[in-house]
């Protein structure tokens, strides 16, 4: 029974025109269009410092993380910003001459970046500054974190030493990290791909749900049809299930073909764990896909909104629009990137990207499939032996 | 003959509707049993019901002496639906449709090969084997969904209105198919709303409105229900108003309607009144094109027994 059903489910995603072109061509033109429109986008912002002006009083000299994070930002060769040191009035004039992109303050102990319209370098000043802000934040909390564990540990004498030393390879850590943004490898397009691939992941929600649809009784006359057939709901709704990720794999090596092979991404040395974790984000797609279609109890069309709703937003705030969004999200809601599995995917490809963190990495891998675990039981629990109310 | 289906003080409740209200039946076996009534009336409840599709409120539904439940797999494997809309797969051909739905029921792949061939065979299909759905006419698209429903040949036959829009060719095959299904051994409940249909098919008919049984029995049982006892109806091309009054003082036994230049005169005092009819046509220098007599029909005991105002 698994087996006749995987095979006709398999013809029938492959020969549903509107579901191919969503699932198979969609990712790829996407993929392709990215490619055409930003292509060297990267280049011409590496070579160009933005112009900054940077309100240099009190404030900003107590923020010493914040201040050394910028000033070794400008000073590199391939220098990402070119500082001006001014008071707020002269970098106010500065900004309204035209002379600086942005100008960045401390007020209340907070970065704010102020400029007077929206463009690609005002966008790139306001990540950077964000990214900063993060990272700050977490060498504090890590400084306090140790002192309060040394005077915890034997009373008065603090292992300063020991401290520094900690504290130097968070604070390495975090310039590494930092020092990426001038490096190739932080790239606006490949955040553009990842969050691409992340997308592409869950819209295997389709293939899963349109199937899911056609064995529901309430749904559609084939389901009332295949309700009252004496197979085993579980092996028909397996086989169609691994159908569905039979497509998503054929997707998967499409998009992975144009990146690599077309478009050139460079994904580093980890693709085989990236191909796991593209894996783990299709499994994630497909059980959430299922669980939409077993959970919302209304039409065909609402599901479908309710699923592309899901994934798009999971995907905005994940970072598709920009990296802002993705920290903005971690450090005001962190919850929604806890249970979002875009965030978790993307999540994970710049923990093996940028931050080279495998342990996070394996983290994100283990929440994907958590995700699709709980997904899975909330399908079988919704479906098992049902009976409708109505039709 | 043995009882195949039982159906107990079935009762299906929405919020405030009683859409199937104490409802008691059976279903012998190699017997065509017709569910019929006005749209809304509980037909399609009671089948959802009896195919476990359905949670019913009170009452029990049992096949071969057993419950009928989601999981009676072995009861399930009896039963062949055709349902009121086409259940195929767009996506696949005539021939890969009937196999997908055997092979539901079917698992040895030479006998459900075999099976699929009687199914294409029964229902016309030889030539449309890769044809897809889309391609299909209306009566086609019936027969494969007539097809689908019965390749694993099923004992329990349920046709929930199967000629809904189909050519006349296309129904009396869908009729002498549902016959020859009858000849090899199984037992169906047929809904519609064509009386014609359900006179020439089935041996008992039940009517039911309202969730409820009306009157129940053979088709010509069901006519003697009725108060009237022939009909004569006579084409008028013109009858003024004036003569339509002067013709209902004459004809004092029974009801004159008269609509798009048909006269029917509803006699409900024994038969042989035509006679009667032309001498006084002819006296009031009525002229008629043709004139002739029936007996009343199963859509008379309908309408008698559902009324005649519209419904959803």
């Amino acid at each position: 029974m698994f087996l006749h059903n995987y095979r006709y489910s398999l013809v029938v995603l492959l020969r549903n025109k509107g579901l191919v072109f969503w699932t198979l061509a969609f990712p790829v033109i996407m993929a392709l269009l990215f490619h055409m429109s930003f292509a060297g986008i990267d280049d011409a912002e590496r070579f160009s410092a933005i112009e900054v002006a940077v309100v240099d009083d009190d404030a900003y000299q107590n923020q010493v993380i914040f201040a050394r994070a910028m000033e070794e930002l400008s000073k590199s060769e391939d220098a990402v910003l070119h500082l001006h040191y001014a008071d707020s009035t002269e970098a106010e004039e500065l900004l309204n001459n035209g002379e600086v992109t942005a100008v960045i303050s401390i007020q209340k102990r907070e970065p704010v970046v102020r400029v007077l319209s929206s463009g690609i370098q005002e966008t790139i000043v306001q990540s950077v500054v964000e990214e900063i802000r993060c990272d700050s934040e977490v060498i504090s909390d890590l400084a306090k974190e140790e002192i309060l564990a040394e005077i915890g540990e034997d009373g008065t004498d603090l292992d300063f030493e020991r401290i520094f030393t900690d504290i130097s390879k968070a604070v390495l850590s975090v310039k590494s990290k930092v020092n990426n943004l001038n490096q190739k490898e932080y790239s606006f397009v490949m955040i553009e791909y990842e969050s691409l691939i992340a997308m592409t992941c869950l819209y295997s929600g389709l293939l899963s749900m349109t199937l899911m649809n056609m064995h529901q009784a309430n749904l559609s006359a084939v389901g009332k049809r295949s309700t009252v057939a004496p197979a085993r709901r579980g092996a028909v709704l397996a086989g169609a299930m691994c159908a569905a990720l039979t497509v998503q794999l054929i997707t998967l090596m499409m998009l992975y073909a144009v990146l690599l092979l077309i478009v050139k991404a460079d994904f580093g040395n980890d693709i085989g764990k990236i191909l796991l974790l593209s894996l783990s984000g299709s499994l994630a797609g497909l059980t959430l896909g299922a669980a939409v279609s077993v959970l919302v109890r209304t039409g065909e069309n609402a599901k479908m909104t309710v699923l592309l709703s899901i994934v798009m937003s999971g995907c905005f705030c994940s970072g598709m629009m920009g990296i802002v969004m993705k920290n903005i999200i971690d450090k005001h809601l962190p919850f929604i990137n806890w249970i979002n599995p875009a965030a978790m995917i993307t999540d994970g490809l710049y923990a093996l990207y940028y931050y080279g963190a495998v342990d996070r990495y394996w983290f994100d891998l283990a929440s994907i499939l958590l995700f699709s675990v709980v997904m899975t039981a909330v399908s079988i629990g919704g479906l098992r032996r049902r009976q409708y109310d109505s039709m | 003959m043995s009882v195949i289906l039982e159906v107990s003080h079935l009762t299906k409740e929405y919020k405030t509707v009683k859409a199937v209200d104490d409802l008691s039946f059976t279903l012998n076996e190699h017997e065509i049993l017709g569910l019929l009534g006005p749209n809304g009336s509980g037909k399609s409840t009671t089948m959802n019901c009896i195919l476990s599709l359905l949670r019913y409120s009170s009452g029990s539904i049992r096949i071969h002496g057993k419950e009928m439940s989601p999981s009676a797999y072995d009861l399930k494997q009896e039963i062949g639906v055709i349902f009121q809309d086409v259940a195929v797969f767009e996506e696949l051909t005539v021939y890969d449709n009937i196999r997908y739905f055997c092979g539901l029921y079917i698992r040895d792949r030479k006998t459900a090969e075999a099976y699929i061939e009687d199914a294409i065979h029964l229902t016309g299909l030889e030539d449309y084997r890769k044809f897809y759905p889309k391609q299909l006419s209306g009566g086609l698209l019936r027969r494969l969904n007539i097809a689908c429903g019965i390749a694993h040949k099923p004992k329990l036959l349920f046709f929930d209105e199967p000629t809904v829009a189909v050519d006349p060719q296309s129904r009396n095959n869908i009729l002498e198919g549902i016959e020859k299904l009858r000849e090899q051994g199984a037992s169906v409940i047929y809904t519609t709303h064509y009386m014609e249909e359900a006179e020439q098919l089935c041996d008992r008919i039940i009517i039911m409105d309202k969730g409820k049984i009306l009157a129940s029995g053979t088709p010509d049982s069901l006519k003697s229900i009725t108060s009237v006892t022939e009909k004569v109806m006579a084409e008028v091309p013109r009858l003024s108003e004036e003569k339509l009054h002067k013709l209902e003082g004459e004809v004092t036994n029974g009801s004159i309607r008269y609509e798009n230049g048909r006269l029917v005169v509803s006699f409900h005092d024994g038969k042989d009144h035509i006679t009667h009819l032309i001498d006084i046509l002819r006296r009031m220098q009525i002229s008629y094109l043709r004139i002739y007599s029936e007996r009343p029909t199963l859509n008379d005991v309908f309408l008698e027994l559902t009324g005649k105002e519209l419904r959803d």
